[in-house]
């Protein structure tokens, strides 16, 4: 399987998260995945405008020509995209919400019914299933866990996919392994 | 539509507010400081991909030094969508809620809009309640600090689409009036022909 994993850890000096989703990548090309981590930090990523421009003057590219280019081919490409963030101010970084906000170019600005309600309709022909992996800061609670996880399911609809699980960076890496090896 | 809201609120003696913007991201030192020092703040903004923009939540998190002390703070929330139905917002309106009691100030609720991508470009029979509403809620809030529920229910619906909506929402789609005004662009904009473009494929 092809795997992207956008690392949304916006602080170099948390080596926990990052050490946890290194290892995670290593197990996961040892079981033959093809593993990329995008480390958004070192990325240039401007934030959505809001402007449509990516449906209505260059149809599926950002008129902002700038990392989120690459974030949008490994997305695309992938069977899998794991969203991992620390979780701050009981939400993903805003890191990983600027990568997030990018990815609209992928989808049409067409409206299409989803079990009767209104989503937009797929440019591609396959999306990649998603995940969340998260790392509890010190005032987050299940409450939290559980709305970034509605969130991200409700997100999924519009990106024509299905989103798998949520994962702590406290659960050990083969039960994670093995929650992606079940997809 | 913030500005109908806010004609409301100072239609009622002795109200003022002011307004910053969050997409002004090298100014975030004295946003904190204006939000500090305010009595009751309402945050606004286009649900983006589920949820508040990336320059929202990056002043959310800029706000992590006070969580918890601001006491005496009333906020409230204004999500706008493009989709007609307010349940697209509603998983953000639990993380707003929160949010409100993390920064221990006092939540009041959140305006919850669909249908209203580029509302200014409607035709009047479509926005005229929708700006009523808002204003009439403001005066409500300038009178009360409060959001009226009926207000907040007339501005949300529907909830979801059913019945003769739903039928009429899918004959739209079907016979491409829904996208109509976008096809336009495109033409307008010369790419109509590459509307389904898919330029990050690979063989």
């Amino acid at each position: 399987m092809r795997i992207a994993i956008l690392n949304g850890n916006p602080d170099s000096d948390n080596k926990r998260f990052d050490h946890y989703l290194s290892l995670l990548s290593d197990k996961l090309t040892e079981e033959e995945h093809h593993v990329t981590i995008l480390q958004l930090r070192d990325m240039k990523i401007a934030y959505c405008l809001g402007c449509f421009d990516c449906w209505l003057k260059t149809p599926g590219l950002c008129i902002v020509k700038d990392d989120s280019y690459r974030v949008c081919e490994e997305c695309i490409n992938s069977d899998l995209v794991v969203f991992a963030s620390p979780v701050i101010m009981g939400f993903t970084s805003a890191l990983l919400k600027k990568a997030n906000d990018r990815l609209i170019p992928l989808i049409l600005y067409h409206v299409e019914l989803v079990d009767n309600e209104c989503h937009h309709v797929a440019r591609y022909d396959k999306y990649p299933f998603t995940g969340l992996l998260l790392a509890k800061g010190i005032d987050t609670d299940d409450e939290d866990i559980a709305i970034i996880s509605e969130i991200y399911r409700r997100d999924a609809i519009n990106f024509k996919t299905e989103f798998q699980f949520t994962r702590l960076i406290d659960d050990p890496i083969e039960e994670v392994i093995h929650e992606i090896n079940s997809i | 539509m913030l500005d109908h809201f806010l004609a409301g609120f100072v239609s009622v003696e002795g109200n003022s507010f002011e307004t910053f913007y969050l997409r002004s991201v090298n100014n975030r030192d004295q946003q904190v400081k204006m939000f500090k020092e305010a009595n009751h703040v309402l945050i606004g903004f286009p649900l983006y991909a589920d949820s508040m923009p990336s320059f929202v939540k990056e002043f959310f998190e800029s706000l992590e030094p006070i969580c918890g002390k601001l006491h005496n703070l009333s906020l409230g929330f204004f999500v706008q969508s493009g989709f007609p139905e307010a349940n697209h917002s509603r998983p953000v309106e639990r993380y707003l809620e929160k949010l409100a009691r993390r920064l221990g100030g006092k939540y009041i609720g959140t305006i919850i809009r669909g249908n209203a991508n580029r509302i200014d470009e409607h035709r009047g029979y479509r926005k005229k309640p929708v700006f009523k509403y808002l204003f009439n809620l403001g005066i409500h809030f300038g009178q009360t600090g409060e959001f009226d529920p009926y207000y907040l229910f007339r501005l949300a619906k529907p909830e979801k689409i059913r019945g003769l909506v739903l039928f009429i929402t899918r004959l739209m789609i079907r016979s491409r009036l829904a996208t109509k005004n976008w096809d336009k662009k495109l033409r307008a904009n010369g790419v109509f022909e590459k509307r389904f473009d898919k330029p990050f494929s690979k063989p």
